[in-house]
């Protein structure tokens, strides 16, 4: 029950942020000379309209939702990864090469891709994090540039050594997998894969985690009060490290997904251009960090994305009328501490014992 | 080609300068107390109003006042967020730069009906400024005349940052309020005030900064023109703990970067290693700035 209540509040918010990001969208459309309501209803159509633009948007939710968890969780312990993007296009890069060089059965390359994109995204968001812990290196400014690193050294794989040259030469990418390490699609003709289902998989354990597990507990501690933490004898440097190595983990696994369910290779660009890692950072913020939220706010942030593909197929209203809606829900979302604290203000001397 | 000659300084104090403006604006706030990752957003939306400006008017000074205008309007909805609101000023600085990515690029398509990048032949671009004697002047000449009046206007604007910090009343208040807001309210000074003036100042420069990059050189606008620059000069503002002569240093370093890798492109390097150069060096300064205050407030920042 109390669990259901936390959901609840969790999404009061998002709900007030869509409502105004949807305002501002309007205000937007109506710059253009279209009509609001005629974009909207095709923005509805182009995101649920029917079964297949609906699991088009469960596909397109499936990296954001990832990428969003592991996110949350380093939040959640007080850490500011913004290192995604780097973590999700290194475990790509990774899992598609095992997953292309590795001489065993489909189903073993599938399990290796899988581990070594996870395993490449955690070590890579680890470093940073012993950066921080060993040198003081602040992780808000050593995640974001990791960013450009990883995503200049997986196109340098792509194009120099591991560049597929036999078809079009267009393309910076590897070669296809073999079709025995795809992952399956959940329904046949429809682009959701089982990715989707690792990702709800994934919100549940943590989920969990968060709620029913010691190191949950750490976490939840670490993020409230660092000092009072560390006073009752939590390792803060070894929870950061953890929360690191799971966050890069679960952006690795967004990557892999990808590789192995959406483009059967690796594509130069592929992961960055749809921008999986950012709107991953909105999911999680939208959802105030809660895991079971995060899959209903990673749906809606890739409905509004699949619902402007829409919109531009047909209305003259460009395609990244879906990035100014986004900003303007994260910027409304971040006022929402303000709210918190005015309401605690509000309420000075009356209840104080909530969990917030 | 060579790999190291006179011209690859002039092409450093070109490179330098929109780093330069977005890191002294970017010093500012974090003098009073505010760290300002909107930095690279603030800068996109001054390159890309300075290319309006120039198509809708045809005049250069005011496409720079719109550029600056423009920045300075999403720089007053950052310190309305962080200072009115109270929200978390990294959540709003991420904010920012996507408001300006997705606002730019569907501006590019509403505006001028094209996607990926903007360019107008008949649109003129800053002109290259000749000082009158040290043109003439054989090696000095060629490195430090004939640039864009922005690229004079941003060493200049260092030094009167300079001036404005530790000569003036006014940039010892502001001074007073980052060091300890308390202590500076109750001394009677109106510290939201002062807070503001810094964020408008800085995205004034960053207005400017951006006007460089889409009219110093290139005369065009390409979505996401910024390519972290705006980080950049995040971590050039911290290495040079927010002093003006300090970032002036390490701008100057990032600049002499940037032009590095464009130069190194000619030898037979792979284009990516090149382009990480930049950010490789900027993680391996980042070891030497360990303990200083920036970066402890910054740190704050990112574990809170």
């Amino acid at each position: 029950m109390a669990a259901i209540k936390e959901l609840s509040k969790s999404l009061v918010q998002p709900f007030l942020a869509v409502v105004i990001g949807l305002l501002t969208g309007a205000l937007v459309i109506a710059a253009v000379g279209e009509s609001i309501l005629g974009t909207y209803l095709e923005m509805w159509k182009g995101a649920f309209g029917s079964f297949y633009f609906f699991t088009s948007t469960l596909a397109r939710a499936t990296p954001i939702m990832l990428i969003a968890l592991g996110l949350s969780l380093a939040f959640r312990a007080g850490v500011f990864n913004l290192g995604a993007e780097g973590q999700m296009v290194l475990g790509a890069v990774s899992a598609a090469l095992v997953a292309i060089y590795l001489p065993a059965p489909g189903m073993i390359k599938i399990v290796a891709g899988i581990f070594a994109g996870m395993a490449v995204g955690g070590f890579w968001a680890l470093l940073p994090g012993f950066m921080e812990a060993r040198f003081r290196i602040p992780l808000l400014i050593s995640t974001l540039l990791f960013n450009y690193i990883a995503v200049l050294f997986a196109s340098f794989l792509v194009t120099e050594p591991f560049r597929d040259r036999s078809g079009s030469a267009a393309l910076a990418q590897t070669v296809m997998l073999e079709k025995s390490a795809w992952l399956p699609k959940l329904f046949a003709g429809m682009s959701v894969h089982a990715g989707f289902l690792f990702a709800i998989v994934a919100a549940l354990l943590l989920f969990w985690v968060l709620r029913f597990t010691p190191f949950g507990y750490e976490v939840k501690m670490l993020g409230q009060n660092s000092l009072f933490a560390q006073y009752g004898g939590i390792n803060r440097i070894r929870v950061m490290l953890t929360g690191m190595f799971a966050s890069g983990g679960l952006a690795g696994l967004a990557g892999t997904v990808e590789v192995m369910g959406a483009h059967y290779r690796f594509v130069d660009g592929a992961l960055t251009v749809p921008g999986f890692a950012w709107t991953g950072l909105m999911a999680a913020l939208l959802a105030n960090s809660h895991p079971l939220g995060i899959i209903v706010t990673s749906i809606l942030l890739a409905a509004f994305q699949t619902g402007a593909m829409g919109v531009e197929r047909n209305t003259d209203v460009p395609l990244e009328l879906a990035s100014v809606i986004q900003a303007v829900l994260i910027l409304f979302i971040s006022a929402k501490f303000s709210y918190d604290w005015w309401k605690k203000r509000k309420a000075k001397g009356g209840e104080s014992h909530g969990a917030l | 080609m060579e790999l190291f000659d006179w011209s690859l300084l002039s092409s450093t104090i070109r490179m330098v300068t929109p780093i330069l403006l977005a890191a002294l604006g970017g010093a500012l706030c974090a003098r009073v107390g505010i760290f300002n990752v909107g930095l690279e957003g603030l800068v996109l939306v001054g390159a890309f109003s300075a290319i309006v400006g120039n198509h809708f008017t045809g005049n250069l000074f005011l496409a720079v006042l719109i550029a600056a205008l423009a920045s300075i309007v999403f720089s007053l909805l950052f310190a309305y967020m962080t200072i009115k609101l109270r929200a978390n000023e990294i959540v709003v600085g991420v904010a920012i730069n996507f408001l300006a990515l997705g606002l730019t690029t569907f501006a590019l398509r509403a505006i001028f009906g094209v996607k990926g990048a903007f360019y107008d032949k008949d649109m003129v671009g800053l002109p290259t400024v000749e000082i009158p004697f040290i043109h003439d002047i054989p090696v000095i000449g060629g490195i430090v005349s004939g640039h864009s009046p922005l690229v004079y206007f941003a060493f200049l604007a260092a030094i009167l940052l300079y001036v404005f910090f530790y000569r003036t009343v006014t940039g010892f208040r502001v001074l007073a309020v980052g060091l300890n807001p308390v202590a500076a309210r109750s001394l009677g000074l109106k510290v939201t005030g002062l807070q503001m003036l810094a964020i408008v100042m800085s995205g004034a420069l960053c207005g400017v900064a951006g006007a460089q990059l889409s009219l110093g050189q290139v005369t065009m606008f390409t979505e996401g023109m910024t390519a972290g620059r705006g980080f950049i000069a995040l971590v050039a503002m911290m290495m040079g703990q927010s002093h003006p002569l300090g970032i002036l240093a390490s701008s100057l370093l990032f600049g002499l970067m940037d032009a590095l890798s464009i130069r190194l492109q000619g030898f037979s390097l792979p284009t990516q290693f090149t382009a990480m150069l930049p950010y490789v060096l900027t993680i391996v300064a980042m070891f030497f700035l360990k303990n200083k205050s920036q970066i402890g407030s910054a740190h704050q920042q990112s574990t809170r």
